[in-house]
């Protein structure tokens, strides 16, 4: 049977494929809409959409005006997720994490009763969603436009800027040969320019000087990191771009990416802006939130194209939940290339600190060593051994600023630097392990532990006490152990290294670091030389 | 005529000319008896509605004297005239073939009305008994005593009126009026002779009218009946397109008026003037029929038992050699798409999905919409099971369907009760679309089930009337078919679809779009062709972009069997557009489109007519076939169409209908029995191919 509008989840991204059959879905509360995408992973391990649902709720208006969603906008979310929630049970879909994935954007994210909001729509649906920032926003929209690297040959040959107007802001995701540039997000989005007219009772014309502003700040953006617009692929997601490419050419394909003439989108959105929201809402029957968004946005893609000489715009009918979806049919693992992505993110933090990458290198592969002979013991996985790594590379940054209290100061500098791929959740996990590498060891009144839950209080315990042992063993910043044998029994862990000269540094340092691994895997670490007899 | 006018054909005026077709069946010669009374039955019933919501409608405006002109630029009042011009000859023609060819002949083969005068006492006095004791209590005269004081009389029904003489020393006249009632049939047999004789009803109450009034006199009764103008709001999708805006006019009425007054021929000046005047009918407004009234009511006798000789030969349903009957419905749509044409192909496997949609612990949810569906349908018997089952089971029914919504209510509580979720319609819309989703639950993960229609889940009219089922399970239509779903039960707001197209919000603009996509490649130089068939064309604005295909050189065939307001043939106008219509035995119903699009073919069958009540004011879809067996099949069917050379009427520009004729020499072709034919040998063939004579259950990794 033709099935046409499966996609491929790159298998570069995800290792483990969901078993097939298991319909999944996620949910996202969004600016102006929430909306529910139901998918199955088919037995080609492919990505099949079974739904789309969407309802206008504008959560954003409230929010850019009072910092607050107003009551009644949070009893029509609930209704709305309701409905949503009815759907899921005809599919029989259980509202458990690993089937059903709900998050909300900037709008829910910037209000000031942000908790009374969760907490309404969990006691209402039994939904538990997620307020993601920036970064994930990021993760996700790369892993749902990658697969489109994989089978269009031509975006790999030069430059892509990605870029989506949403309701309360615009994302903007620039690769280069698959692997992220940067990622940024500005405080703009189609909602909040419709607000500015309004709030200032300005004419339409006023919204070409707004997207103006808007087009220099991402111009600049683009400069300061370098991208190459030569011949730059400008890539737009979202509903309205969807929609204009729609109505211009009926015919598409909505599983390919469209190719389509700036001077057409240009054309089109010059006829949206001069008509009214009703006769847009009477035309083309869309919602009223829609139809308000729809000018601003096509025009910023349209001055971003013609600022950047582009003769075309590339137009996709994926979306940020595509990406949701995918990581959950992998089940929230990443394969070596996207970690790749992560990791490349994480040396040129490091190297903006002016980092000693030898060291730090040497010891993200000592930890690596350790964590797997230890995976028994602390039973984690994938995602937390990067944790680990990036800690690893990390955890010394800090000497940029001093050497005193430098794990600190590393702690400080991770937690407020942007590493592409990692939440904020993760981004503090990966401070902590940093910041324990050496002195003081996790305390109730130490500041970003405090905020842990329990689980997470034991990762980080488990991982800095592998960090601490590993950075031990490269004490002398000379990568004198290299890949030695290591092998754990009930009460030890033994690291056998061969040919090794004079190892008393690295002993001394084993000796102090090894406390607070023998704290948290009850084991003894002992090194041990073998070979040279000297 | 200012020439903007010239390019349309009144709406009312064309379906005039297709009622005179139904009532050319009733006048050929070579349809059977029974049948052609059936004809003359269903001309009449046609002319019932047609009287009470579109004239009734005229009548309205033109009594406020409101002079909105139509697309032809005629006024209310002007296409009144028009129309009881045309129906008086039609009416004429009717009463004249009933009574100088089917009454005698009916009667020579053994089925005989006899009037009063040709009774034998015998039968007068069996018939006189019958009076007393059943008639005569349900008949109760009204008196009349003023054209003010006219009693309130119920549509449709046959009364009659009576002048009694004056009494002894006076020279008023009186008048009274009697219903003869629904209870009493119509058709009253007389015991004894083979066959079946029977007298009228009317004829045997003036028979014996004396007996109803002791002590006086009667000097003249007649036969009458009116028709009202039916109940109507603004938004009532039989009118809206003249009563729109017009709620003042509604307002205005003080009660339904009479619109038509029919009388049998005889009746005095005086007694045919008072009611004129006490019914403020016109003349224009007044039928005087040579024969019987309400020749609607002959459909019980069309539909007698016997008779066989004078129907039409039974064509039964045949099975479709893509279904097999072994196999479930979800493992025949698995390995392919089903197309059927009702009533050629059989019913039963839509039937048979749904029946198996609900015992099948795979199925997780049913949805469907239900417009008219039957007396005891299966339909809902089976979605009750289905709910009782744990399954989730969505209907969307319809409720205003005109003149029976009494029964619509009934059923609808009922699936209510058994745990089905129903959804009593779309604000302001009426839900016209015919559409099945089933979903299921496999090892491959999610799968749907669709059946698409032009015709309702009724299993009785597809034994009657010719539509299309389309039944799939294509990924991207399934997808589509949910999305639908959750917008009309308010989950989503309607999303872009992949493959259908949805009224209100699109399908008009995806018609037009696809009009002028085959009008672009004909400018460039490519062959351009549309192929439609509807029941009805009245769009103003897909006229016209057929008129500028065909100014662009497009070859548009058009086979509507009813209204056309396009006016084909015109030199610079629509001389690239054939209309033909076929009425025959099944009323034609389904509406399939073809258009040549560069060679790629694409064909769609949808819910709605070329009507603006279809595109604007009902919920409709129109479904792409792209399967490319079923796609074939369809442009097979279309082309048997265009073949007609025995029940097709070509329109000719000024509005009139001729017969299209064979080419000399060439065998006649009546695509209804070719449609027909054509499925008996299909499953004939694939039974002969068997090589076996007997087809062992073999297990299921068996293979095929």
């Amino acid at each position: 049977m033709k099935r046409s509008h499966t996609r491929p989840i790159s298998h570069a991204m995800i290792d483990r494929i969901l078993k097939a059959g298991r319909p999944m879905a996620v949910i996202d509360v969004g600016t102006t809409s929430v909306r529910m995408s139901i998918a199955q992973v088919t037995p080609d391990g492919e990505l099949e959409t079974l739904g789309q649902l969407q309802q206008s709720v504008s959560l954003g208006r409230a929010v850019f005006a009072d910092q607050e969603i107003g009551r009644d906008t949070i009893e029509e979310c609930v209704k709305c997720l309701k409905n949503f929630c009815t759907v899921l049970r005809e599919y029989q879909i259980p509202l458990d994490s690993s089937r059903v994935r709900a998050v909300a954007t900037s709008a829910v994210r910037d209000a000031r009763n942000r908790q009374a909001f969760l907490d309404r729509v969990y006691i209402g649906t039994g939904l538990e969603v997620d307020a993601i920032d920036e970064a994930e926003v990021s993760r996700f929209t790369y892993l749902c436009v990658a697969p489109l690297f994989q089978t269009n040959a031509f975006l790999r040959e030069s430059d892509a800027l990605l870029v989506e107007v949403g309701g309360g802001s615009t994302e903007v995701l620039a690769l280069r040969n698959e692997r992220v540039l940067f990622s940024e997000g500005f405080r703009l989005g189609s909602l909040r320019m419709r607000q500015t007219l309004e709030d200032y009772r300005a004419p339409a014309s006023r919204l070409r000087d707004i997207v103006e502003n808007q087009i220099q700040r991402t111009m600049d953006l683009m400069r300061r990191r370098a991208l190459k617009i030569e011949g730059l692929n400008l890539m737009a997601m979202g509903g309205d771009t969807r929609f204009a490419a729609s109505h211009l050419v009926p015919d598409w394909d909505k599983h390919e990416l469209l190719r389509l003439p700036v001077g057409k989108l240009a054309e089109f959105t010059d006829g949206i802006l001069s008509h009214s929201v009703d006769e847009l809402v009477r035309r083309y029957h869309l919602t009223y939130p829609e139809a308000e968004t729809l000018g601003p946005a096509l025009l910023t893609y349209v001055r971003l194209a013609e600022a950047m000489d582009l003769r075309q715009v590339l137009i996709t009918s994926v979306s940020m939940r595509d990406g949701v979806l995918a990581e959950m049919a992998g089940q929230g693992t990443w394969t070596s290339a996207f970690t790749a992505q992560i990791v490349n993110s994480a040396l040129a933090l490091g190297a903006k600190y002016n980092f000693d990458r030898p060291h730090a290198e040497q010891v993200v592969a000592l930890a690596q060593q350790f964590f797997t002979a230890l995976r028994k013991e602390h039973r984690l996985g994938a995602h937390h051994e990067l944790i680990l790594r990036i800690a690893g590379l990390l955890h010394e940054i800090g000497v940029f600023v001093s050497n005193r209290s430098h794990h600190k100061h590393s702690m400080y500098l991770i937690q407020n630097s942007e590493i592409f791929g990692l939440g904020q959740r993760d981004l503090l996990l990966v401070a902590l392990v940093a910041r324990y590498h050496r002195r003081a060891t996790p305390a109730d009144s130490h500041e970003g532990y405090s905020k842990l839950h329990r689980e997470d209080r034991i990762v980080v315990s488990k991982l800095a006490s592998i960090l601490r042992m590993a950075d031990a063993l490269d004490r002398g910043h000379m990568q004198r152990v290299n890949a030695p044998e290591v092998k754990t029994t009930a009460r030890q862990m033994v690291i056998t290294v061969r040919n090794a000269p004079d190892l008393t540094l690295e002993a001394l340092a084993l000796d102090e670091k090894a406390e607070m691994f023998r704290e948290v895997y009850g084991m003894q670490a002992v090194l041990r030389k073998e070979g040279m007899r000297g | 005529m200012d020439a903007k006018y010239a390019n349309y054909i009144n709406r009312e005026l064309s379906w005039l000319e297709f009622n005179h077709r139904v009532l050319e069946e009733g006048m050929d010669p070579t349809v059977p008896l029974l049948e052609r009374l059936k004809f003359l039955a269903i001309t009449d019933s046609n002319l019932n509605e047609f009287f009470m919501v579109r004239v009734g409608g005229l009548r309205l405006l033109a009594d406020q004297g409101v002079v909105r002109r139509d697309a032809t630029g005629l006024s209310p009042a002007e296409q009144l005239e028009l129309i009881h011009r045309r129906t008086h000859r039609m009416v004429e023609d009717a009463q004249d073939i009933y009574l100088r060819e089917v009454e005698p002949r009916l009667a020579a083969t053994g089925v005989q009305r006899t009037r009063p005068n040709e009774l034998t006492d015998v039968q007068i006095r069996y018939l006189g008994q019958l009076f007393d004791q059943e008639t005569a209590a349900v008949v109760t005269p009204m008196a009349v005593r003023s054209v003010r004081q006219f009693p309130l009389l119920k549509g449709l029904a046959l009364h009659l009126a009576v002048r009694l003489r004056p009494q002894e020393g006076t020279r008023r006249t009186r008048i009274a009026v009697m219903p003869l009632g629904a209870v009493l049939d119509r058709f009253i047999t007389l015991p004894g002779r083979a066959g079946l004789q029977y007298v009228l009803l009317e004829d045997v109450v003036l028979l014996f009218i004396d007996r109803l009034f002791p002590g006086e006199r009667v000097a003249e009764s007649v036969v009458f009946r009116i028709t009202r103008n039916a109940d109507m709001s603004v938004e009532e999708d039989g009118v809206a397109d003249l009563l729109s805006g017009m709620q003042a006019v509604l307002n205005a009425r003080k009660s339904s008026g009479c619109v038509r007054l029919e009388i049998q021929r005889g009746v005095s000046r005086t007694m045919l003037s008072f009611l004129q005047r006490a019914l403020h009918v016109s003349e224009d407004e007044t039928y005087c029929l040579a024969g019987p009234l309400d020749l609607a009511a002959f459909m019980e006798l069309a539909t007698m038992e016997g008779f066989p000789g004078q129907k039409y030969p039974e064509w039964v349903p045949q099975a479709s050699p893509l279904v097999d009957p072994k196999s479930s419905m979800f493992d025949v749509l698995a390995r392919q798409d089903v197309l059927l044409s009702h009533p050629f192909d059989t019913f039963k496997p839509v039937l048979r999905l749904i029946d198996e949609a609900a015992d099948d612990p795979d199925v997780l949810a049913i949805k469907q919409t239900l417009y008219r569906t039957s007396r005891k349908s299966p339909v809902i018997e089976a979605l009750k099971r289905a709910a009782a089952n744990g399954k989730y089971v969505t209907v969307a029914v319809e409720l205003k369907a005109r003149f029976d919504e009494a029964r619509n209510i009934g059923w609808a509580k009922k699936l209510e009760e058994e745990g089905v979720q129903v959804i009593y319609g779309v604000k302001g819309l009426k839900t016209h679309s015919k559409i099945l989703v089933i979903v299921r639950r496999e090892s491959r993960g999610i799968v749907r089930y669709m059946h698409f229609g032009t015709g309702n889940y009724n299993e009785a009219t597809a034994r009657l009337y010719c539509d299309i089922s389309y039944l799939t399970s294509d990924a991207d239509l399934g997808a589509d078919a949910s999305s639908f779903f959750n917008a009309i039960c308010g989950f989503s707001a309607p999303q872009q679809l992949l493959k259908l197209a949805v009224a209100p919000i699109g399908l008009r603009e995806k018609i037009v779009e696809l009009i002028e996509d085959e009008t672009e490649r004909s400018r460039q130089g490519q062959e351009g062709t549309i192929r439609a068939k509807m029941n009805s064309l009245a769009d103003e604005t897909i006229i016209n972009a057929l008129y500028r295909a065909s100014q662009a050189g497009v070859q548009v065939f058009l086979n509507v069997r009813g209204i056309c307001c396009l006016r084909p043939g015109i030199a610079g106008l629509s001389e690239n557009i054939r209309v033909t219509s076929i009425v025959d035995r099944f009323l034609e119903h389904s509406r399939l489109f073809y258009f040549r699009h560069g060679g790629e073919e694409r064909v769609y069958i949808s819910s709605a007519d070329w009507m603006p009540r279809n595109l604007d004011r009902r919920v409709e879809l129109l479904v792409p076939i792209d399967d490319d067996a079923s796609r074939k099949e369809l442009i097979r069917v279309l082309g048997v169409y265009s073949a007609d050379t025995v029940k097709a009427r070509i329109l000719l520009p000024d509005g009139r209908y001729e017969r299209v004729q064979p080419d000399p020499g060439a065998a006649s072709v009546r695509s209804q029995q070719a449609l027909y034919t054509s499925s008996c040998e299909r499953i004939a063939h694939m039974q002969q191919a068997r090589r076996t004579a007997f087809e062992p259950h073999l297990p299921a990794d068996t293979q095929e």
